[in-house]
């Protein structure tokens, strides 16, 4: 970049189309600020200030929401604003705001430094709203290595447990791998593409833009094919796709709950966001080969991640694996986006009431779950419904949502996703997803069987077992924000208006 | 407020009654009862303001749609429905205000209460619905209050087995109505009145199959057994579900689909009228139990009603010209009506009676009453007057629509149900003789006491209107307003037909009545049992019979298939194709849940045969 370009990029205002990005990263610097001059006392309210950072950011966006500046490319076609960029920040600002909440539930427990946990929740939510508007592959890979590296220190945050930093380390290996074989996708599209000079211009094969028109014109091309392939590979470890989805449920286990809802969420949802918007940009013209590749990952993904998810008595491995069979029906979602539109807005939609089902579900494993929480079992949700008929209700409706219970959101979600299949003439996949979804319902009724029907047992004579502690009871906060996210899974399945309005545009 | 909003406040005022009761005032029997008998004087006013006001509309909305096929919930207030709710709401008030008294010690006052309020919604429902799906709908939930409030006493086993034989045998009437009511979508593309109204498909099989759920509803034969073991619920129960409203459902229903009809099914639907009316009144003669009585009393007077509507149109003069009048709407409305009143006061009266005497039904254990409770004996007195046929009395009128509509149509029928008169005030003097005259026969009747102003008012009024409901359709300025169109369908007898129909009712009246009075003795025995044994036991066998067939198919034939679809269910289904595939499925997930090994080695390589599956896919190896 020439040094005319940095001075007019410096003098233009494009910067305030970043404002909400800036504003975090700001604001995560001035946590750390804000330790060092403040007294120890006061540094419980740290965490509320990351919350109402995070909530004025999200209130800023939503107020200027009708102020997309559609397909306008920013900062010589790095960032490119658009419609789905915009959804994507509110859902990555909601999804951190309830990471936020879990986290102080959770990591008071553990002794641990608190404040960077912030500092790093907010920086990786930063990048991933820039991932999800990124128009080169430049940005997008150091947007997704920022939330990468985030992930490797949030994952092994609890670093007094050997089950922490073991999921670290694998991640940590196995992220390294994957981004390996994205940038070696990349430089495959950077070397198919070459220099190409237009009007005095010089555009590579970094940009979206002209990575699209030199697979337009050359639809065979061997090298480009490959690389687009291993870019996919590369997001199909965000989204845990078959055969990237084996470090899914041991690195759910023993990330901290609050990581592990994060890297459920917003990770997923970045795979899926960019995912969409590569098969509907830079990679549209490679529709014939990806529409076969994406429909096996979907289909493999969905078996996979359903049958082993059956056997499964560790909640946080029964999230993780479930969560790879919803990653599934996404992929069916984009399947079907190549011929029917508004199926993008379906896979959003989904990933909406995803957020809302499992944030729920994680609320109520962060209270039921002791100082230890990776070890946390379905047995100990026995009694769950009666000690606290509240947390139990919570779980019924959310893990009812997840398994697409009507008439919960979750119902509506699937649904909307299998219409778009129908629509798309997927058949095939539409039945590989029904068998899925019978299958999740015996794992989720198993969970729901556990916290409200009980088992009697005989109590184990002579090895008397000290009794589980009671669940915490959520506080009044706690309760809120649970109860907003039960009532909003109840409401969406009834009236979908406010959400289908926004995402499916008619 | 317009008057459509009259009717569906009408409508859900009940409803919010019950859903109040069943959530919070489970514990509060006597606020339980006051609210839902305000709201029960509450649908009588509104009745009563709506069927004075004169209007009459019609309006719907879409409910549900699936492509072509849609279901809309309406309501058509015309005169029929007009006049059916002032039955409903007038005399369920009435019946609400008599519970007061009589539900006063109960320990379940609250869901007696609220199953009254779930009553009054559902029929209400019936009563406006402006087409067949809506009605099946409302039909279910009257069947569904109606298993409720037999069941009200609950611990006793033979109520458990009415309500549960209520039920069920009312799903086999409707079975029969769903399929109807398909198959008229089916031939008409829709199920509206009034849209059927103006085009429909003539068939025989629609409005027969229709007539199953009014068979199942209003206890026709074959399916008349349930009605009177319906009386093991509380007597105002009986007297408001099981004489009054919803065993009329039927007949109401069969009016509103009268566009539907075919002279064949009209046959078939008065042969299955008459007969029942004859049957009931044959075995009411031999039942000791004072409820028994009236229910089959009951029965036969349904009887009389389908018969009625059955026995169709009849081409009358009118300003010089021959026109047809659909005379059986008529005169079986003008019977549900009044119907409605005597029976509800005879049921009411039988109340009063129970409660007096402390819980004791058999009428041979009673006897000398008249003077112990005057004013149950005086109101009691008028409804059997009412229903045997008494000139100037509101049954009189109804009955005489009947015969005179029998009389000019079919003389077969004409003379069954004249026989059946006979027997009607045979065995309602049986009933009166024995029960209020004479001398005290047990402890019970000894001491047994009238029932307070709140049991003794509704019975008054219901009284007044045995008296004068007839007449009012007749001869008053209220009655245009009161009935409209279904008053001026009545068949009117003229001239000699009019003499002929007279002296035919008083003969009947007379010899049945007198025979029973001079017959019986106010004695502890049944004087028929003692005298005419055979005759006796005869007519006992014949009630019985149908229990009987009804008990060896539901042992021999049903039970033995229900086993055998058992065992399918339990070796085929659940067994091999459930169990199965959740055995395979459970194994298959062990298996990929040992894929999970927690190597990072092994996980490296899972990642490096994705690249190369991927990197061969782009180079097209397959």
């Amino acid at each position: 970049m020439s040094t005319e370009l940095l001075k007019a990029v410096a003098a233009s205002n494009e910067w305030w189309a970043l404002g909400p990005e800036i504003i975090l990263a700001c604001a995560a610097l001035g946590l750390l600020v804000l330790e060092l001059v403040t007294p120890k006392a006061q540094h419980r309210f740290i965490p509320h200030a990351a919350g109402m950072a995070l909530a004025v950011v999200l209130a800023g966006v939503a107020l200027n929401f009708g102020k997309i500046w559609d397909g306008e490319e920013l900062f010589g076609g790095l960032i490119r604003l658009s419609m789905p960029g915009q959804v994507a920040r509110v859902f990555f600002l909601l999804s951190s705001l309830l990471v936020c909440f879990l986290a102080t539930v959770c990591l008071p427990r553990a002794r641990v430094p608190r404040v960077e946990f912030y500092h790093l929740l907010l920086v990786v939510t930063a990048a991933l709203m820039l991932l999800a508007q990124s128009n080169h592959f430049v940005m997008f890979f150091v947007a997704l290595e920022t939330v990468t590296i985030g992930f490797y220190i949030l994952v092994s945050y609890y670093r007094e447990r050997a089950s922490s930093l073991e999921a670290g380390l694998k991640y940590l290996v196995l992220g390294a791998l994957s981004s390996a074989i994205l940038l070696f996708g990349i430089v495959l599209l950077y070397g198919a593409v070459g220099r190409v000079e237009a009007g005095g211009v010089v555009h590579t094969g970094f940009e979206f833009g002209t990575v699209l028109t030199f697979l337009r014109e050359n639809p065979g091309n061997f090298l480009a094919t490959a690389g687009a392939l291993l870019v996919i590979g590369g997001v199909a470890f965000k989204i845990g796709a078959f055969p990237f989805q084996i470090w899914v449920p041991d690195v759910y286990q023993g990330a901290p709950t609050p990581v592990t809802a994060f890297l459920a969420v917003s990770s997923k949802a970045a795979g899926f966001a960019v995912l969409l918007l590569l098969v509907h940009g830079a990679f549209a013209p490679l529709a014939g080969v990806l529409v076969p590749v994406l429909s096996l990952l979907a289909a493999a993904t969905i078996i996979f991640g359903n049958l082993s998810a059956l056997t499964q008595r560790n909640t946080k491995r029964l999230m993780g694996l479930s969560g790879v069979a919803h990653a599934g029906y996404l992929l069916i979602g984009v399947v079907a986006s190549f011929t029917v539109p508004w199926a993008a807005g379906a896979v959003w939609f989904y990933l909406f009431t995803y957020l809302l089902a499992s944030m729920a579900v994680f609320g109520v494993m962060a209270y039921v779950a002791g100082p230890d929480d990776s070890g946390e079992e379905l047995d100990h949700y026995a009694r769950l419904a009666r000690e606290r008929p509240f947390l139990g209700a919570v779980l019924a409706v959310g893990v009812g949502s997840l398994a697409g219970i009507p008439p919960l959101a979750g119902f509506m979600g699937k649904l909307l996703l299998f219409v778009a299949a129908f629509h798309a003439q997927l058949y095939g996949l539409l039945a590989v997803a029904v068998v899925g979804v019978v299958i999740s319902i015996f794992y989720y009724f198993g969970w729901i069987k556990a916290a409200w029907f009980e088992i009697w047992t005989p109590p184990a004579a002579g090895t008397d077992s000290p009794a589980r502690p009671l669940p915490a009871g959520p506080k009044w906060v706690g309760v809120a924000a649970l109860a907003l996210l039960t009532f909003a899974t109840v409401l969406l399945g009834f009236f979908q208006a406010p959400l289908s309005g926004w995402l499916l545009p008619r | 407020m317009t008057a459509l909003n009259h009717a569906i406040l009408a409508l859900l005022l009940p409803l919010a009654s019950a859903v109040v009761i069943a959530l919070f005032l489970r514990q509060r029997g006597a606020v339980a009862s006051w609210l839902s008998t305000g709201v029960a004087g509450a649908i009588a006013a509104l009745s009563i303001h709506l069927l004075l006001g004169g209007e009459r509309f019609e309006s719907s909305v879409e409910w549900l749609r699936f492509g072509a096929f849609s279901v809309s919930l309406g309501v058509k207030y015309d005169d029929l429905a007009a006049l059916m709710l002032f039955i409903v709401g007038f005399v369920g008030f009435l019946i609400h205000l008599f519970s007061l008294g009589y539900m006063h010690d109960d320990k379940a006052r609250a869901r007696f209460f609220g199953g009254l309020s779930i009553f009054m919604f559902s029929m209400i429902g019936i009563v406006l619905a402006d087409n067949l799906f809506m009605i099946f709908i409302f039909w279910e939930l009257v069947g569904f209050s109606s298993w409720l409030l037999i069941n009200h006493y609950h611990e006793k086993q033979s109520a458990a087995d009415a309500s549960k034989k209520a039920f069920i045998v009312n799903r086999v009437g409707d079975f029969g109505f769903l399929l109807g009511i398909i198959m008229c979508y089916w031939a008409n593309g829709t199920v509206n009145f009034t849209e059927l109204g103006q085009d429909h498909v003539f068939s025989t099989a629609i409005p027969l199959l229709l007539f199953c759920g009014a068979m199942g509803k209003s206890a026709q034969m074959p399916l008349q057994v349930w009605l009177p073991d319906a009386m093991e619920g509380p007597t105002p129960v009986s007297a408001l579900i099981h004489a009054a409203t919803m065993v009329a459902a039927g007949i109401f229903m069969l009016c509103r689909i009268n566009v539907l009809m075919v002279p064949q099914a009209l046959e078939v639907i008065m042969w299955i009228g008459t007969i029942t009316a004859l049957y009931a009144a044959l075995c009411a003669i031999v039942q000791r139990d004072i409820k028994k009585v009236l229910a089959y009393s009951t029965l036969s007077q349904l009887g009389y009603m389908v018969a009625a509507f059955g026995l169709g149109s009849i081409a009358v003069e009118h300003g010089g010209h021959q026109m047809l009048l659909a005379a059986g709407v008529g005169a079986a409305m003008f019977h549900l009506t009044t119907h409605a009143f005597f029976k509800a006061l005879m049921f009411l009266g039988s109340g009063s009676v129970i409660h007096g005497c402390h819980h004791e039904q058999d009428i041979f254990k009673m006897g000398g009453l008249m003077k112990k409770m005057p004013v149950t004996f005086t109101t009691f007195t008028i409804g059997v007057l009412a229903i045997i046929g008494m000139p100037a009395f509101a049954g009189f009128f109804s009955k005489d629509a009947i015969l005179y509509l029998a009389m000019t149509k079919n003389t077969a029928v004409f003379a069954i149900l004249a026989f059946t008169a006979v027997l009607t005030s045979f065995y309602m003097v049986r009933l009166w003789k024995i029960t209020f005259l004479g001398e005290a026969r047990s402890d019970a009747a000894k001491h047994a006491h009238e029932s307070g102003l709140v049991m003794t008012l509704p019975l008054v009024i219901l009284a007044a209107l045995s008296i004068f409901g007839g007449t009012w359709f007749f001869h008053s300025g209220i009655y245009p307003k009161l009935a409209g169109t279904v008053a001026l369908l009545i068949p009117e007898a003229h001239g000699s037909a009019h003499t002929t129909i007279l002296l035919v009712s008083l003969a009947v009246m007379t010899v049945g009545g007198g025979a029973a009075l001079l017959f019986y003795k106010s004695a502890a025995t049944d004087t028929l049992e003692e005298k005419f044994r055979f005759g006796f036991s005869v007519l006992t066998g014949l009630k019985e019979s149908f229990d009987r067939v009804y008990n060896y198919y539901v042992a021999k034939v049903q039970q033995r298939f229900a086993m055998v679809l058992n065992f399918l269910e339990q070796i085929v289904l659940a067994g091999a194709i459930i169990r199965g595939l959740a055995g395979f499925a459970g194994l298959v997930g062990y298996g990929a849940r040992a894929l999970y090994t927690g190597s990072l080695h092994a996980y490296v390589y899972w990642f490096l045969l994705g690249a190369v599956l991927l990197w061969a896919y782009a180079a097209g190896i397959f």
